[in-house]
């Protein structure tokens, strides 16, 4: 039977308890409550942190390149050490990981920190690590350990990641936790989103009281192809083999870039820098030895984005632009598709009275030649002609930096925005500079300043002005679709608009035309690329061959389209010091065409020597 | 009775009273953890955002409780508890997560939850013992299948739960007509139980250590808790911000929520909370000695019994008094299991409500 007086009964003694807790409380909150303050100052916890989980990096087809293993590591209180035992837990370390030296030990024992990691339990016996554990001042933590999966293929794109300086400490707040970061490529970059928050363990005195689980970092799936990275990377050191062979350079050639863009999106799909070096070194600290060896064949350098060359001839499509959206075109020309007489030379003279002879790379000349023959063949007489055009209209005045202009409005000189750290910009030459110059880089100028001669070496790419590759491949992307937008490598990255032009249709054909018959027959790359065959008509480029100042050999260039008909992918290749465009680049492009075409790719051969 | 026509939400579906205070106690749950996490993100490891799905799912279970009567609940009772043994069994078998076997986890299903079963053999322990206790099932069954439910827990291990389940049916047996003596009988029992399983070894190490620990008065997490309390005043830190002292208490979103509730909202939040619950408890009480059915009456004490039982150990062991148990405040410490356990057990007193004719 149901006694509700039972039921009151029980309900009055939880409400007596109840009162006894009010109570307790009250006198927390309200009677003791002005000395709690002082307590909770004076509470200081130790604390020391676990590193969080990277985040994973993936190609864009979920390919894992790299990734974050986690491991048992055996940690040792150092609180718990005293003038007792130290001799005996030395003596376990010693015994059990006969790899570590005395000074390996002596370091964790002099270290500073409360936590100290010894050893990895990956490879030790479960019955080890158990009787270990016995010990009061061992302790277990997962510790992340990050693996670049392809080793030197994604060096420069990816980057690597390495204990932090004071810098990088204060710039990132878990670095410093983490006990590693990002220092270059995409490590760097999406630093924040791919560094977790390092976990904690809370020490009071020697105990630990609390233990926080650390938060990993998140993936980044990138834009980049492991495949085509694979061949562009093989292409690329073919191409370099190759050169050395042909040419007798003072130093062996070994530094070149490529860069594979895609040409709707803006998505970097390859990017290779030579030499390279493999990320995982970094992991655990590299050597000094290593780290010197690699500095000095500027391994670190992501040419890409960093190495700043003239860009000779590839620079030509800037005036081509220039010429048909202003129409100036050389002298008693009127269109594009007017022809002047090219013998090889141009001699002109200036108001001053002033006589000068520039000689063409092709001494005999190229006969008879419009816009589109001048491209096809690396006509550098039509390029000084419309330099000279523009010269004597608008030299001295406002509109002389014309052709600055329109190298500027396609990103020359300017940041790409590439989701990349450290980008250079290089230079578009003009009065300003040369007077800027003037001050404060004396020996790089004449006293006269700028010159029209120095405006017929712009428009050929030669003298002052310097590019990276990916600025070029970028350019050329701006020139097909109409707008300068950043590439990027972060699948998911936000795009930058870096500026709209105005480019019709019509115009974005002739030039992808035009851009064909340089490496069909009688233009500078049909011998790098007649070995394609029938599908050769589908494909264009540039080449280019700029010249350095002293022994310095040529640097070899060029930029190609996949496919004329269906641009999808445009590809910028240097080779410091390669020598001719058209023998050393070309041909390493023309196989990384071959593979985006579902072709066979064949071995890179020496092409013909122009320009 | 049972033929009522139940509308969702109004003044013939749903007692309003009992809607309001339950959201009200979820909103203050929120808040609570807003305090601490401060901040919001769409997904489910973002401690706030899952605490309010769970509630969401609470506030559904709490109106799908609503159409099931008094009286089914007694018909069901018997296979709510064959479904609870069978559940706490398996979990046995299960692999322990954290080294004790007290979870299903559901990611196997892509879910990211843990189900602790224990939270609704609560519910389901209760409206068994309250037919047992009305006279409708075999006794010598019945009190060995509740007793087998409290070994099952207590082999988990959870010695806070099976001590909760042990109290909670202890005071229910005492609504009955039972004798002192048998009541005394049954106490001697119990304590020679559990010191056989302790002298059996039943016992984690963490389990006596915690014992032990507290009886030393040397637990942390229970000075921090007191501390952090204590650090709340009168208004709360959250309202005087100027007054903000971090104090670190572990695993203070679950077990020891309420330390950071009366550290943000002072003794003035804690009256407040303290009084909603003693109005909700008082009108259930009403219920129970208006009510003309047997089984009502021992399922209503039960579940404000187990409600009120948890909250005293909670505050208890928040205060340091009794060692850590590991028992959640009902509809305020994070927690799915606990939100939907207790989402029921006001279901069925939003239905005794409406069965009893109160509708505000």
């Amino acid at each position: 039977m149901f006694k509700f007086y039972r039921v009151q009964f029980l309900f009055i003694i939880i409400f007596l308890i109840f009162s006894f807790i009010f109570f307790d409380i009250f006198s927390l909150q309200v009677t003791e409550y002005s000395s709690v303050e002082e307590e909770i100052k004076n509470q200081i916890f130790q604390e020391y942190y676990i590193p969080a989980p990277r985040g994973e990096i993936y190609d864009y087809k979920n390919i894992k390149l790299v990734k974050t293993n986690i491991e048992q590591y055996l940690f040792i209180n150092l609180r718990k050490i005293n003038d007792e035992n130290l001799d005996l837990y030395k003596q376990l370390i010693k015994f059990n990981f006969i790899d570590l030296s005395n000074e390996d030990i002596e370091d964790i024992f002099n270290s500073k920190e409360v936590l100290e990691p010894i050893y990895s339990l990956q490879k030790i016996d479960f019955s080890v690590q158990k009787q270990l554990l016995e010990y009061d001042a061992f302790e277990i933590f997962e510790v992340p350990m990050r693996e670049y999966l392809y080793s030197n293929v994604f060096s420069h794109s990816i980057g690597y990641v390495g204990i932090p300086n004071s810098e990088e400490e204060n710039e990132y707040v878990n670095a410093k936790g983490n006990k590693l970061v990002g220092k270059n490529g995409l490590e760097k970059f999406y630093e924040d989103s791919l560094a977790g928050v390092p976990g904690k363990v809370i020490f009071k005195g020697d105990q630990i009281i609390e233990y926080i689980d650390p938060i990993p970092g998140q993936d980044l799936t990138v834009t980049l192809n492991i495949e085509l990275q694979e061949v562009v990377i093989e292409s690329l050191i073919e191409g370099l083999n190759l050169a050395n062979k042909n040419f007798e350079s003072e130093s062996n050639i070994e530094r070149g870039a490529v860069v594979v863009l895609n040409i709707d999106t803006g998505a970097v799909e390859a990017m290779v820098s030579l030499p390279d070096f493999d990320p995982n070194l970094f992991v655990d600290g590299i050597s000094q030895f290593d780290f010197t060896r690699l500095d000095r064949k500027q391994a670190f350098n992501n040419f890409a984005i960093q190495g700043l060359y003239p860009p000779g001839s590839v620079f030509k499509v800037v005036a081509y632009w220039l010429a048909v959206s202003e129409n100036i075109f050389p002298v008693e020309l009127n269109s594009k598709d007017d022809s002047i007489d090219c013998t090889g030379n141009l001699s002109f003279g200036f108001d001053d009275g002033s006589k000068q002879v520039y000689n063409d790379w092709k001494l005999e000349g190229h006969g008879l030649v419009n816009l589109r023959e001048s491209l096809k063949q690396s006509c550098n007489v039509y390029f000084w002609d419309i330099a000279l055009k523009i010269w004597r209209e608008f030299g001295n005045t406002d509109g002389e930096s014309l052709l600055q202009e329109y190298a500027k409005d396609l990103g020359f000189s300017k940041l790409t925005n590439v989701d990349l750290p450290y980008e250079r910009v290089g230079i578009v030459p003009d009065r300003q500079l040369f007077e800027e110059w003037k001050v404060a880089r004396p020996e790089l100028v004449r006293d006269e300043g700028w010159l029209g001669g120095d405006l017929m070496n712009l428009i050929i790419g030669q003298g002052a002005i310097t590019t990276t590759p990916l600025q070029v491949a970028n350019a050329y992307r701006t020139l097909i679709v109409g707008q300068n937008s950043s590439p990027y490598l972060n699948l998911n990255a936000t795009r930058i608009i870096n500026n709209n032009i105005n480019i019709s249709n019509e115009f974005s054909n002739f030039l992808l035309d035009d851009l064909g018959s340089v490496t069909n027959r009688g233009g500078t790359a049909y011998k790098a690329f007649s070995i394609i065959g029938d599908e050769i008509g589908d494909i264009g480029g540039k080449t280019g061959t700029a010249q350095n100042a002293g022994n310095k050999n040529n640097t070899s260039w060029f930029v190609g389209i996949d496919s004329i008909s269906k641009p999808k992918y445009v590809i910028a290749t240097v080779v410091d010091e390669g020598g001719s465009g058209s023998a050393v680049a070309a041909p390493i492009s023309r196989r990384v065409i071959q593979f985006l075409r579902g072709l066979e790719p064949t071995p890179v051969e020496f092409g013909e020597i122009t320009e | 009775m049972i033929n009522r026509r139940i509308t969702l939400i109004g003044p013939e579906g749903t007692n309003l009273y009992i809607v309001f205070q339950f959201v009200l106690f979820n909103v203050i749950s929120w808040f609570t953890l807003y305090t601490s996490i401060e901040s919001l993100e769409f997904n489910l490891s973002n401690l706030l955002f899952r605490q309010i799905i769970f509630s969401t799912i609470g506030i559904g279970i709490f109106f799908l409780t609503t159409y099931i009567s008094i009286n089914q609940v007694a018909e069901l009772s018997f296979f709510f508890i064959l479904v609870s043994t069978i559940l706490l069994f398996g979990l046995l078998l299960t692999a322990p997560i954290v080294g004790v076997n007290r979870w299903y986890s559901l990611e196997a299903i892509g879910i990211p939850v843990f189900l602790q079963v224990s939270e609704f053999s609560k519910v389901f322990v209760v409206a068994y013992l309250a037919r047992i206790l009305s006279g409708y099932e075999n006794r010598l069954i019945g009190y060995s299948l509740i007793f087998l439910n409290i070994i099952l827990i207590f082999l988990q291990p959870d010695l806070g739960t099976s001590f909760l389940f042990v109290s909670v049916v202890f005071c229910m047996l005492f609504l009955t007509d039972i004798k002192f003596k048998q009541i005394f009988l049954i106490s001697i029992c119990l304590i020679l139980l559990f010191f056989i399983f302790l002298e059996l070894d039943f016992l984690g190490q963490y389990q006596i250590d915690r014992i032990t620990s507290f009886f030393i008065g040397e637990d942390f997490s229970q000075q921090q808790s007191r501390l952090s309390i204590s650090s709340g005043g009168i208004t709360g830190t959250y309202i005087q911000e100027s007054l903000d002292l971090n104090v670190f208490v572990p695993v203070q979103s679950t077990d020891f929520i309420f330390s950071l509730y009366a550290k943000n909202f002072g003794l003035v939040g804690t009256v407040i909370l303290f009084l909603l619950w003693f109005l909700f408890i008082f009108r259930v009480l009403i219920i129970i000695q208006q009510s003309e059915i047997i089984y009502e009456k021992f399922l209503l004490s039960g579940v404000i019994l187990m409600l009120s039982i948890q909250i005293l150990i909670n505050l208890t062991t928040v205060l340091g008094i009794i060692p850590l148990t590991g028992i959640p405040f009902p509809l305020l410490s994070l927690g799915g299991s606990s939100v939907i356990s207790t989402s029921i057990f006001f279901g069925l007193i939003n239905r005794a409500f409406i069965e009893n004719n109160i509708v505000i």
